[in-house]
């Protein structure tokens, strides 16, 4: 236990604490401004998330993505490889596991589920790869390729399911429904929470391990804090990158697998409403722990899952969480910022009265 | 059908549709020269939409809409340089924290304001004064792609040209560029470094926000959620693909610009418009991936040189 | 009797975790030539970054002309008359020499635009008042470091500066040029009325050049005296203290076989020139072999091709006899050679990292470290740790202490434990005792020795001449990617090593014939 205490970085999650917490002042002036009582519209999301087993059920079911995809930017950050890419690899791994669904219809479900979640890991790391190489090889920046291929992967899908894969019922923007074998079970009733949740929990596990316990994480880990240093110690830096960057679209690309088979049962054109981006901001905020990610998606799919539930009790729309999810990332952005300055104040004012003393 | 596709309207639309691109690409290549690139450009230019109509509509007066816009830019610029620049943060996460809190913050004014979902749109909304030159009307062609538009239609070739002579012409100008090659030279000549590129950040706002009111004021006059529709992310491509030169990027954000414009009318003649859509992100791929080539070869070349003398 | 320009009075500047200054008093005269020597890091270009206005003081008062002056930034000290030539070129490379010689103040015309020709004139006139050839339209890329160092001191005058600060000016110059740069200084202060201020580590050009000279160590000022009552060893003494008079280690007798041998072998820096020209020689068993030259001549290179870090270009390289044909730093690390490199914290460490995962590089695909092909045994890897930590006398909090919040001697007592600690028989250790302090210096020359004694071959590169003399067996100096001399200890003295690490042997041998 206490070996425990020592690694946790004490000061960094004081200053997460208080820049969720500032965040939801701010949050909370809003809505004072909007004439609203924070205190009602906070509880009426606090209940949203968690007051019921539905509510809760519901948070869950949001983590799912939200885990898989901030494991995802987690590992490729700590390798020191900036996947931003995660919604393109997710929309193409979603896509591919509609694909297994709607063509081998016949598969019984012990084949055709992790048929669908391998070829959707596949895919997403494959569409991680294009931008891992070119990073590793051509020294060409890997945000903004990532950045560039989401658009380019949503497009693609768009046009997928608008022409050669779209459904012949109705105008759904969306493929055929994929084989009941396919779907996966459905946990608490009108909730979409599935047995998903036990596939990324394994996968979870899986990760942690990896990242933490084994000396392929080791050396992950020392390429992203000092490449100079990995290569030194006889690490291949640029194959390092490239295999992290690689899990890393699998995971985002399972997080679409999973949108598929547990949630909507068919690949839809805008099957995530930015699920990556909420990903990645649970890997900042939790500075690429996985377990730190995993509190943090359920944190923030707890905001995601109670601010409809604050909007119906206080008709203050949803997306104010939003804004306080962009103001979290703003502080986290500047937390390193924010010490550094108040270091240097320190070390001005301490130096002041020493001066004071020897006049 | 292609005579449908391929006709004076599409060069007409291309104008229309590149003039924002243009807009906050000049103003991003502003922020590229002092070492920045900034992919916060996509929620500026939303804040600068929204806004436009905002003071459009409270103050019957498009120009009004144009200076909120503005103001918006000048403030979400700043907060980026103050992090960027006084807290050597990320620049990609304050931008990304840019781009989330303009779609947050956008339909959720968009709600709670005009308490409408997906967008607003109203007769009290003044649009933006289009500019007519008679001179132009008697050659049918030129009326008809170059006439008529919206005044920062014009106002973004002006601005080309002006930052052109700025960038290169002026001693800010050098500066400006100074302070993202070597900001410790600009400093020990005694100029502010983080000065010049507090004003480039600002600078962007501000063209980001005459990109988003031209979106919502130009030629439409709504505003709707997430119209900024990856804008920003094509201005980026463009200020890549131009090597953040005035002129190329110009060119560049056209040649966008025309893609885009084609795509709308592929789909409006049902053939699928996703692949022309693309075009920019792949393109800047591809240039990305020319330029980093070239350096490499011309490096093992000069290396072979130097080994011969 | 000569007049007070400059006074710096109780200057003290704080970084977090570094004093750089304490409590610095310096007074500057009209006129002179006035040298600032230490050792890397002893505070000197703190102190002038102080005065040209890019740090602010934590504490002190700067007077000049016996007025208080306030200098915050570059600008106020460009104001004062205070022009400052970095030991890194503040030159624009894509900008041609005229814009570089008029950055910040450039000529207008029409209130915005450049006055392109105008800056070239101003240029122009400047580089022949002062007798500079420089053409102004080149641009800075295309430019070799003398001229560039030229445009630099242009720039300074052109603001109008009386005072002149030089930031180890001549660690980039050939000779030739280093005397050229010494010609131009006598004149700007004997025709000019220039004051010019001149940072170094070389007592040589401190006597050459200056009226008087100021010691420092460590932060302090330890002295102003007048160039003619100083000399080498004066100077030497007040730059490292009386009490590195190391005494003599404990060798033994030990004679092993060849276990590393270079044939001619070539490379090139990082901007693809050739700095090793054709190196040759061999390293036995139970020796140290030092590597004197001054920095810069490709002794990094050498480490680096050794150690796998670097391409090797030309030439054979052989380890117990066999030759080496893929050169990479895990093959090198399999075949049993340790690095220690010479800069810690870009290369050694992982300042981010702990304590443990510090000491496991390079061991954690290795058995007990890891069991099961990927599991890392952390009681296997921790108590390692800890015993290198006792072992080593590293001052540490516990084994999770992020290296980042250690001292300087500590951080590199953490590169030499892991290093020492695999028993290599091969041991590359490169500028083992920078930055750090006499304590931590004494403790890793012993380590060093020790390991000697127990029959590993190490290749010792070092800046300091003093340690070379300390622990080699041998010494061999390289001068511009050429090895020019190969001496057995105690049987050379200093200043012959230093000729040959010069490339001035000639001279030697010419003084010898006289």
């Amino acid at each position: 236990m206490r070996e425990a205490m020592k690694k946790i970085n004490l000061s960094y999650i004081i200053s997460l604490a208080l820049s969720i917490f500032v965040a939801l002042i701010i949050g909370a002036l809003i809505m004072l401004i909007n004439g609203k009582s924070p205190f009602i519209g906070y509880s009426a999301l606090f209940s949203g998330a968690f007051g019921s087993k539905y509510n809760l059920a519901t948070t869950f079911a949001k983590t799912v993505p939200l885990v898989l995809t901030g494991l995802g930017t987690a590992i490729s950050f700590r390798s020191g490889i900036f996947n931003i890419g995660g919604e393109g690899q997710l929309y193409l791994g979603a896509f591919a596991a509609a694909y297994i669904g709607i063509t081998f219809t016949s598969l019984p479900f012990f084949i055709g589920i992790p048929l669908a979640i391998i070829f959707g890991a596949l895919v997403g790391g494959l569409y991680a790869f294009l931008p891992g190489i070119l990073k590793v090889k051509y020294k060409i920046d890997e945000v903004i390729t990532t950045i560039m291929l989401n658009t380019v992967a949503v497009l693609f899908t768009s046009f997928l399911v608008n022409y050669p894969f779209a459904t012949t019922q109705g105008k759904m923007n969306g493929t055929e429904i994929i084989a009941q074998s396919y779907h996966l079970r459905r946990l608490v009733k009108l909730s979409t929470l599935n047995t998903s949740i036990f596939f990324m929990s394994f996968i979870a596990i899986v990760i942690y391990y990896l990242m933490e316990k084994t000396s392929i994480g080791y050396d992950f880990k020392m390429v992203g804090q000092n490449r100079m240093f990995a290569r030194y110690g006889g690490i291949n830096d640029k194959k390092q990158m490239l295999i992290a960057m690689v899990i890393s679209g699998a995971l985002c690309g399972m997080a679409g697998v999973f949108e598929v088979l547990g949630v909507h049962y068919r690949f839809l054109q805008s099957i995530s409403p930015g699920y990556a981006w909420d990903g990645m901001l649970a890997s900042l905020m939790a500075k690429n722990n996985p377990v730190g990610v995993v509190l943090m998606a359920i944190f923030l799919g707890a905001l995601k899952t109670g601010s409809v539930s604050m909007e119906n009790a206080t008709s203050i729309p949803s997306e104010l969480v939003m804004v306080i999810q962009a103001i979290i990332v703003l502080f986290i952005a500047g937390e390193a910022g924010f010490k550094d300055k108040f270091v240097l104040l320190n070390i001005k004012r301490k130096s002041k009265k020493a001066g004071e003393t020897n006049a | 059908m292609l005579k449908e596709i391929f006709n004076l309207t599409l060069l007409q639309h291309t104008i229309r549709t590149a003039t924002p691109i243009i807009l906050a690409a000049l103003g991003g290549l502003l922020t590229q020269h002092t070492g920045m690139l900034n992919i916060g450009m996509e929620g500026m230019i939303l804040l600068g939409a929204f806004f436009g109509v905002l003071g459009s509509y409270f103050f019957g007066s498009s120009l009004m809409g144009v200076l909120l816009a503005s103001l918006v830019g000048v403030i979400i610029g700043l907060i980026f340089a103050i992090f960027v620049v006084e807290l050597k943060s990320d620049e990609f996460i304050v931008a990304i924290a840019i781009n989330m809190f303009a779609s947050g913050l956008t339909v959720f004014l968009l709600r709670s304001i005009f308490g409408v979902k997906g967008a607003f749109s109203s007769p009290d909304i003044v649009p933006l004064p289009r500019v007519n030159f008679s001179f132009l009307e008697n050659v049918n062609f030129l009326d008809k792609i170059f006439n008529n538009h919206s005044i920062f239609v014009y106002i973004s070739w002006i601005l080309v040209a002006l930052i052109y002579i700025y960038l290169y012409k002026t001693p800010q100008g050098i500066w400006l560029r100074a302070s993202g090659e070597y900001p410790e030279a600009l400093l020990t000549a005694g100029v502010s470094a983080k000065k010049m590129k507090y004003k480039s950040s600002i600078y962007c706002g501000v063209l980001c926000g005459f990109a988003g009111a031209h979106l919502s004021l130009g030629y439409l006059t709504l505003f709707s959620e997430n119209m900024s529709a990856n804008r920003g992310f094509i201005a980026v491509a463009a200020i890549i693909f131009g090597k953040a030169n005035p002129i190329m990027t110009f060119i560049a954000a056209l040649m966008f610009g025309f893609f885009d414009a084609l795509g709308i009318r592929l789909q409006v003649v049902g053939v699928p418009s996703q692949f022309t859509q693309m075009i920019p992100y792949i393109a800047t791929i591809v240039a990305l991936f020319i330029v980093t080539n070239r350096q490499l070869q011309k490096h093992k070349k000069s290396k072979g040189e130097r080994e011969l003398a | 009797m000569a007049e007070k320009l400059i006074e710096l009075k109780n200057i003290s500047k704080q970084f977090p975790g570094v004093l750089a200054n304490s409590n610095v008093n310096l007074t500057i005269n009209k006129g002179e030539i006035h040298a600032i020597i230490g050792e890397n890091g002893a505070g000197k270009t703190t102190l002038m970054n102080i005065l040209y206005g890019l740090y602010e003081p934590t504490q002190g008062e700067i007077f000049i002309d016996g007025k208080k002056a306030v200098i915050k930034s570059p600008l106020d000290a460009i104001k004062q008359g205070i022009g400052m030539v970095h030991q890194h070129f503040m030159l624009l490379p894509s900008l041609s020499v005229a814009e570089n010689v008029v950055l910040g103040s450039e000529p207008k015309k029409k209130k915005f635009f450049m006055d392109y020709d105008k800056a070239i004139e101003i240029t122009k006139n400047l580089a022949q008042k002062y007798g500079f050839k420089v053409d102004p339209r080149e641009k800075i890329e295309a430019l070799s470091v003398g001229v560039q160092q030229r445009v630099e001191i242009l720039k300074v005058l052109y603001r109008g500066a009386d005072i002149l600060i030089l930031d180890e000016p001549t660690a980039v110059l050939t000779p030739q040029e280093t005397d050229e740069l010494f010609n131009v200084i006598r004149k700007l202060v004997s025709d000019m009325n220039k004051t010019v201020i001149i940072i170094t580590h070389k007592l040589q050009e401190v006597l050459a050049i200056s009226d008087r000279v100021s010691v420092m160590r460590q932060g302090k000022l330890i002295g102003t005296l007048p160039t003619q009552q100083a000399d080498a060893k004066i100077l030497t003494e007040m730059m490292v203290g009386k009490e590195v008079l190391f005494h003599d280690l404990h060798r033994e007798k030990v004679s092993g076989e060849k276990v590393l041998e270079v044939k001619d072998i070539k490379a090139k820096d990082n901007r693809g020139l050739t700095v090793l020209n054709g190196v040759s020689f061999s390293l036995r068993a139970g020796e140290i072999l030092g590597v004197a030259g001054v920095e810069g001549n490709g002794q990094s290179e050498l480490v680096e091709v050794l150690t796998g870090l670097r391409n090797l270009e030309d030439g054979d390289y052989f380890i117990n006899g066999k030759k080496i044909t893929d050169v990479n730093p895990s093959n090198m690390r399999n075949l049993g050679i340790s690095h220690v490199p010479e800069d810690r914290l870009t290369m050694g460490l992982s300042k981010e990292a702990s304590l443990w995962e510090n000491l496991l590089m390079g061991l954690q695909h290795k058995k007990p470290f890891v069991v099961k092909k990927i599991h890392l045994n952390k009681k296997k890897i921790f108590e390692r740790t800890d015993n290198l930590i006792k072992e080593y006398d590293i001052r540490a909090i516990d084994r999770y202490m992020k290296v980042k919040k250690l001292s300087g001697g500590n951080m590199q007592k953490v590169v030499i434990a892991r290093e020492f600690s695999f028993d290599s028989p091969i041991l590359i250790i490169a500028q083992p005792t920078r930055g750090v302090d006499v304590g931590a210096t004494e403790f890793i020359h012993n380590q060093i020795m020790r390991k000697r004694n127990e029959g590993a071959a190490i290749l010792l590169v070092s800046a300091e001449l003093d340690e070379i003399m300390r622990l080699s067996d041998r010494i061999i100096t390289i001068y511009e990617g050429s090895i020019t001399g190969e001496f057995k200890n105690k049987e050379v003295t200093k200043q012959t090593l230093g000729l040959y690490m010069t490339g001035k042997q000639n001279k030697l041998k010419g003084s010898e014939d006289n």
